[in-house]
Protein backbone atom coordinates (compact mmCIF):
# COMPACT_ATOMS: atom_id res chain seq x y z
CA UNK A 1 0.00 0.00 0.00
CA UNK A 2 1.48 3.30 -1.06
CA UNK A 3 0.67 6.44 0.79
CA UNK A 4 0.78 10.05 -0.31
CA UNK A 5 1.17 12.74 2.25
CA UNK A 6 1.30 16.44 1.74
CA UNK A 7 1.78 19.28 4.15
CA UNK A 8 -0.66 22.02 3.74
CA UNK A 9 0.92 25.14 2.16
CA UNK A 10 -1.44 27.50 3.96
CA UNK A 11 0.28 26.61 7.19
CA UNK A 12 3.47 28.22 5.99
CA UNK A 13 5.29 24.95 5.38
CA UNK A 14 6.36 24.12 1.85
CA UNK A 15 4.27 21.46 0.17
CA UNK A 16 6.06 18.17 0.46
CA UNK A 17 5.30 14.77 -0.92
CA UNK A 18 6.46 12.28 1.66
CA UNK A 19 5.50 8.65 1.96
CA UNK A 20 4.39 7.13 5.20
CA UNK A 21 4.27 3.48 6.01
CA UNK A 22 7.33 2.71 3.93
CA UNK A 23 10.92 3.77 3.62
CA UNK A 24 11.80 7.19 2.29
CA UNK A 25 13.01 5.60 -0.94
CA UNK A 26 9.46 4.63 -1.73
CA UNK A 27 8.91 8.22 -2.82
CA UNK A 28 11.80 8.12 -5.24
CA UNK A 29 10.78 4.70 -6.41
CA UNK A 30 7.31 5.99 -7.12
CA UNK A 31 8.66 8.97 -9.05
CA UNK A 32 10.99 6.75 -11.02
CA UNK A 33 8.12 4.41 -11.77
CA UNK A 34 6.19 7.37 -13.00
CA UNK A 35 9.05 8.73 -15.09
CA UNK A 36 9.85 5.40 -16.68
CA UNK A 37 6.23 4.49 -16.98
CA UNK A 38 5.34 7.55 -18.99
CA UNK A 39 8.55 8.76 -20.60
CA UNK A 40 10.51 5.68 -21.52
CA UNK A 41 8.04 2.96 -22.36
CA UNK A 42 5.42 5.42 -23.51
CA UNK A 43 2.73 3.55 -21.66
CA UNK A 44 0.09 5.46 -19.79
CA UNK A 45 0.06 5.21 -16.02
CA UNK A 46 -1.16 1.78 -15.20
CA UNK A 47 -2.21 0.12 -12.02
CA UNK A 48 0.40 -2.18 -10.54
CA UNK A 49 -0.19 -4.05 -7.31
CA UNK A 50 -3.55 -2.41 -6.97
CA UNK A 51 -2.09 1.07 -7.39
CA UNK A 52 -3.58 3.72 -9.60
CA UNK A 53 -2.42 7.26 -10.42
CA UNK A 54 -3.76 10.00 -8.17
CA UNK A 55 -3.58 13.79 -8.65
CA UNK A 56 -4.11 16.41 -5.96
CA UNK A 57 -5.21 19.98 -6.59
CA UNK A 58 -6.42 22.77 -4.38
CA UNK A 59 -7.96 26.20 -4.57
CA UNK A 60 -9.19 28.66 -1.94
CA UNK A 61 -12.13 26.55 -0.82
CA UNK A 62 -11.42 22.92 -1.65
CA UNK A 63 -8.87 20.20 -2.06
CA UNK A 64 -9.49 17.98 -5.09
CA UNK A 65 -8.42 14.41 -5.62
CA UNK A 66 -8.53 12.85 -9.08
CA UNK A 67 -7.95 9.11 -9.41
CA UNK A 68 -7.65 7.17 -12.66
CA UNK A 69 -9.89 4.17 -12.22
CA UNK A 70 -10.98 3.02 -15.66
CA UNK A 71 -13.49 0.21 -15.92
CA UNK A 72 -14.23 -0.35 -12.25
CA UNK A 73 -17.65 -1.50 -11.17
CA UNK A 74 -19.50 1.55 -9.87
CA UNK A 75 -21.04 -0.24 -6.90
CA UNK A 76 -17.62 -1.22 -5.61
CA UNK A 77 -16.23 2.33 -5.44
CA UNK A 78 -15.79 3.31 -1.83
CA UNK A 79 -14.54 6.70 -0.69
CA UNK A 80 -14.01 7.06 3.04
CA UNK A 81 -12.24 9.34 5.44
CA UNK A 82 -10.38 7.33 8.05
CA UNK A 83 -8.05 8.96 10.58
CA UNK A 84 -7.37 12.05 8.50
CA UNK A 85 -6.73 10.09 5.33
CA UNK A 86 -8.89 9.60 2.29
CA UNK A 87 -9.30 5.94 1.45
CA UNK A 88 -10.28 5.07 -2.12
CA UNK A 89 -11.22 1.49 -2.91
CA UNK A 90 -12.69 -0.13 -5.97
CA UNK A 91 -12.62 -3.39 -7.82
CA UNK A 92 -12.44 -4.21 -11.48
CA UNK A 93 -13.69 -7.34 -13.15
CA UNK A 94 -11.43 -8.75 -15.81
CA UNK A 95 -11.36 -11.76 -18.01
CA UNK A 96 -8.86 -14.34 -16.93
CA UNK A 97 -7.96 -17.63 -18.56
CA UNK A 98 -10.38 -19.67 -16.49
CA UNK A 99 -13.23 -17.17 -16.36
CA UNK A 100 -13.61 -13.87 -14.57
CA UNK A 101 -11.20 -12.45 -12.07
CA UNK A 102 -11.51 -9.44 -9.83
CA UNK A 103 -8.76 -6.94 -9.16
CA UNK A 104 -8.89 -4.99 -5.91
CA UNK A 105 -7.63 -1.43 -6.04
CA UNK A 106 -6.91 0.56 -2.93
CA UNK A 107 -5.12 3.74 -2.09
CA UNK A 108 -4.78 6.02 0.90
CA UNK A 109 -4.21 9.74 0.46
CA UNK A 110 -3.59 11.85 3.51
CA UNK A 111 -5.61 15.02 3.54
CA UNK A 112 -5.45 18.24 5.57
CA UNK A 113 -7.20 18.30 8.94
CA UNK A 114 -9.25 21.32 7.89
CA UNK A 115 -11.41 19.27 5.54
CA UNK A 116 -15.07 18.95 6.46
CA UNK A 117 -15.44 15.20 6.37
CA UNK A 118 -19.23 15.31 6.20
CA UNK A 119 -19.26 17.49 3.08
CA UNK A 120 -16.96 15.45 0.88
CA UNK A 121 -18.44 14.66 -2.51
CA UNK A 122 -17.35 12.30 -5.28
CA UNK A 123 -18.21 11.74 -8.92
CA UNK A 124 -17.18 9.06 -11.40
CA UNK A 125 -17.01 9.92 -15.09
CA UNK A 126 -15.02 8.53 -18.01
CA UNK A 127 -13.05 6.32 -15.66
CA UNK A 128 -11.92 9.20 -13.44
CA UNK A 129 -13.00 9.42 -9.84
CA UNK A 130 -13.19 13.06 -8.75
CA UNK A 131 -13.39 13.75 -5.02
CA UNK A 132 -13.99 17.27 -3.73
CA UNK A 133 -12.97 17.96 -0.15
CA UNK A 134 -14.28 21.31 1.10
CA UNK A 135 -12.33 23.11 3.78
CA UNK A 136 -13.96 24.22 6.97
CA UNK A 137 -14.75 27.92 7.33
CA UNK A 138 -11.93 28.47 9.84
CA UNK A 139 -9.34 27.13 7.41
CA UNK A 140 -10.31 29.43 4.53
CA UNK A 141 -8.18 32.54 4.11
CA UNK A 142 -9.99 35.50 5.62
CA UNK A 143 -9.40 39.17 5.15
CA UNK A 144 -9.60 41.23 8.28
CA UNK A 145 -10.00 44.95 8.01
CA UNK A 146 -8.11 46.83 10.63
CA UNK A 147 -9.34 50.28 11.47
CA UNK A 148 -6.73 52.66 12.76
CA UNK A 149 -7.93 55.41 15.05
CA UNK B 1 6.49 9.62 -26.22
CA UNK B 2 8.90 6.81 -26.76
CA UNK B 3 11.78 5.80 -28.94
CA UNK B 4 10.20 2.38 -29.29
CA UNK B 5 6.77 3.51 -30.30
CA UNK B 6 7.71 4.51 -33.82
CA UNK B 7 4.18 4.23 -35.09
CA UNK B 8 3.28 7.64 -33.65
CA UNK B 9 3.33 10.21 -36.40
CA UNK B 10 2.58 13.91 -36.33
CA UNK B 11 0.31 13.79 -39.39
CA UNK B 12 -2.49 12.65 -37.11
CA UNK B 13 -5.04 15.29 -36.14
CA UNK B 14 -4.92 14.68 -32.40
CA UNK B 15 -1.18 15.12 -32.02
CA UNK B 16 -0.86 17.93 -34.55
CA UNK B 17 -1.96 20.54 -32.01
CA UNK B 18 1.19 22.36 -30.93
CA UNK B 19 0.36 22.49 -27.22
CA UNK B 20 -0.42 18.80 -26.93
CA UNK B 21 2.28 16.73 -25.31
CA UNK B 22 3.40 13.69 -27.25
CA UNK B 23 0.99 10.79 -27.29
CA UNK B 24 1.40 7.78 -25.05
CA UNK B 25 0.24 4.22 -25.56
CA UNK B 26 -2.67 3.24 -23.41
CA UNK B 27 -2.79 -0.06 -21.58
CA UNK B 28 -4.71 -2.66 -23.57
CA UNK B 29 -5.70 -6.31 -23.62
CA UNK B 30 -6.59 -8.58 -26.50
CA UNK B 31 -8.58 -11.77 -26.13
CA UNK B 32 -9.31 -14.13 -28.98
CA UNK B 33 -12.43 -16.13 -29.54
CA UNK B 34 -13.35 -18.30 -32.49
CA UNK B 35 -15.04 -15.56 -34.48
CA UNK B 36 -13.54 -12.33 -33.19
CA UNK B 37 -10.82 -10.53 -31.29
CA UNK B 38 -11.95 -8.65 -28.21
CA UNK B 39 -9.81 -5.60 -27.56
CA UNK B 40 -10.03 -3.60 -24.33
CA UNK B 41 -8.20 -0.29 -24.16
CA UNK B 42 -7.90 1.64 -20.90
CA UNK B 43 -8.52 5.31 -21.66
CA UNK B 44 -9.25 7.12 -18.39
CA UNK B 45 -10.37 10.71 -18.91
CA UNK B 46 -11.39 10.26 -22.54
CA UNK B 47 -14.96 11.07 -23.53
CA UNK B 48 -16.80 9.76 -26.55
CA UNK B 49 -16.32 13.07 -28.39
CA UNK B 50 -12.56 13.12 -28.03
CA UNK B 51 -12.09 9.55 -29.19
CA UNK B 52 -11.26 8.61 -32.76
CA UNK B 53 -10.98 5.12 -34.18
CA UNK B 54 -9.88 4.40 -37.72
CA UNK B 55 -9.14 1.11 -39.41
CA UNK B 56 -7.56 1.12 -42.83
CA UNK B 57 -4.95 -0.91 -44.69
CA UNK B 58 -4.78 -3.42 -41.89
CA UNK B 59 -3.95 -0.78 -39.31
CA UNK B 60 -6.26 -0.02 -36.42
CA UNK B 61 -5.59 3.40 -34.92
CA UNK B 62 -7.17 4.63 -31.70
CA UNK B 63 -6.55 8.17 -30.53
CA UNK B 64 -8.10 9.90 -27.54
CA UNK B 65 -7.58 13.22 -25.86
CA UNK B 66 -7.98 13.48 -22.13
CA UNK B 67 -10.35 15.99 -20.68
CA UNK B 68 -8.82 18.68 -18.47
CA UNK B 69 -8.45 16.99 -15.10
CA UNK B 70 -7.64 19.98 -12.91
CA UNK B 71 -10.55 22.06 -11.67
CA UNK B 72 -10.24 25.58 -13.11
CA UNK B 73 -8.29 28.01 -10.95
CA UNK B 74 -6.74 25.32 -8.80
CA UNK B 75 -3.07 24.75 -8.06
CA UNK B 76 -1.35 21.39 -8.46
CA UNK B 77 -0.18 19.78 -5.23
CA UNK B 78 0.76 16.36 -6.49
CA UNK B 79 0.62 14.86 -9.94
CA UNK B 80 0.88 11.28 -11.15
CA UNK B 81 -1.23 11.29 -14.27
CA UNK B 82 -0.14 12.74 -17.59
CA UNK B 83 -1.80 15.17 -19.98
CA UNK B 84 -0.52 13.30 -23.00
CA UNK B 85 -3.18 12.06 -25.36
CA UNK B 86 -3.51 8.35 -25.99
CA UNK B 87 -2.53 6.72 -29.23
CA UNK B 88 -2.62 3.03 -29.97
CA UNK B 89 -1.79 1.58 -33.38
CA UNK B 90 -2.26 -2.13 -33.94
CA UNK B 91 -1.79 -3.95 -37.23
CA UNK B 92 -3.91 -6.91 -38.19
CA UNK B 93 -2.96 -7.66 -41.82
CA UNK B 94 -6.57 -7.45 -42.97
CA UNK B 95 -7.55 -10.54 -41.03
CA UNK B 96 -10.34 -8.44 -39.55
CA UNK B 97 -13.66 -7.70 -41.21
CA UNK B 98 -13.65 -3.95 -40.54
CA UNK B 99 -17.30 -3.57 -41.51
CA UNK B 100 -18.35 -5.63 -38.49
CA UNK B 101 -16.30 -3.83 -35.86
CA UNK B 102 -18.32 -2.84 -32.81
CA UNK B 103 -17.00 -0.27 -30.32
CA UNK B 104 -18.23 0.72 -26.89
CA UNK B 105 -16.75 3.27 -24.50
CA UNK B 106 -17.73 2.80 -20.92
CA UNK B 107 -16.19 4.26 -17.76
CA UNK B 108 -12.90 4.96 -19.48
CA UNK B 109 -12.56 1.55 -21.11
CA UNK B 110 -12.99 1.13 -24.85
CA UNK B 111 -14.21 -2.32 -25.82
CA UNK B 112 -13.77 -3.24 -29.46
CA UNK B 113 -15.05 -6.39 -31.06
CA UNK B 114 -13.07 -7.09 -34.21
CA UNK B 115 -14.76 -9.77 -36.26
CA UNK B 116 -12.38 -12.10 -38.04
CA UNK B 117 -12.44 -12.09 -41.81
CA UNK B 118 -13.71 -15.28 -43.43
CA UNK B 119 -10.23 -16.02 -44.76
CA UNK B 120 -8.76 -15.88 -41.25
CA UNK B 121 -11.18 -18.36 -39.73
CA UNK B 122 -10.01 -21.93 -39.26
CA UNK B 123 -11.00 -24.15 -42.16
CA UNK B 124 -11.14 -27.85 -42.32
CA UNK B 125 -9.69 -29.29 -45.48
CA UNK B 126 -10.76 -32.72 -46.42
CA UNK B 127 -8.33 -35.10 -48.02
CA UNK B 128 -9.53 -37.04 -51.01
Amino acid sequence: MRYIQFTHPSRGIAAAAGYGGRLAQAGIENQLDWLFGTALTGFAGQARNGQFPVDLYEDKNNTYVRAELPGVTRDTISVEIVDGALSIQASRKGKAAGGEDTVQLKRLVSIPDEVQADKVSAAYENGILAVTLPWSEEAKPRKINVSVN
Amino acid sequence: MSIFNTSNDSSNGASAVAEQPAACRPRYEVAETEGAYALSVFLPGVSRESLEITDEDGELRITGRRAQGAPSGSAVLHRESSDASYELVLTHDNTVDTGKTVAELRDGVLSLSLAKAESAKPRKISVN
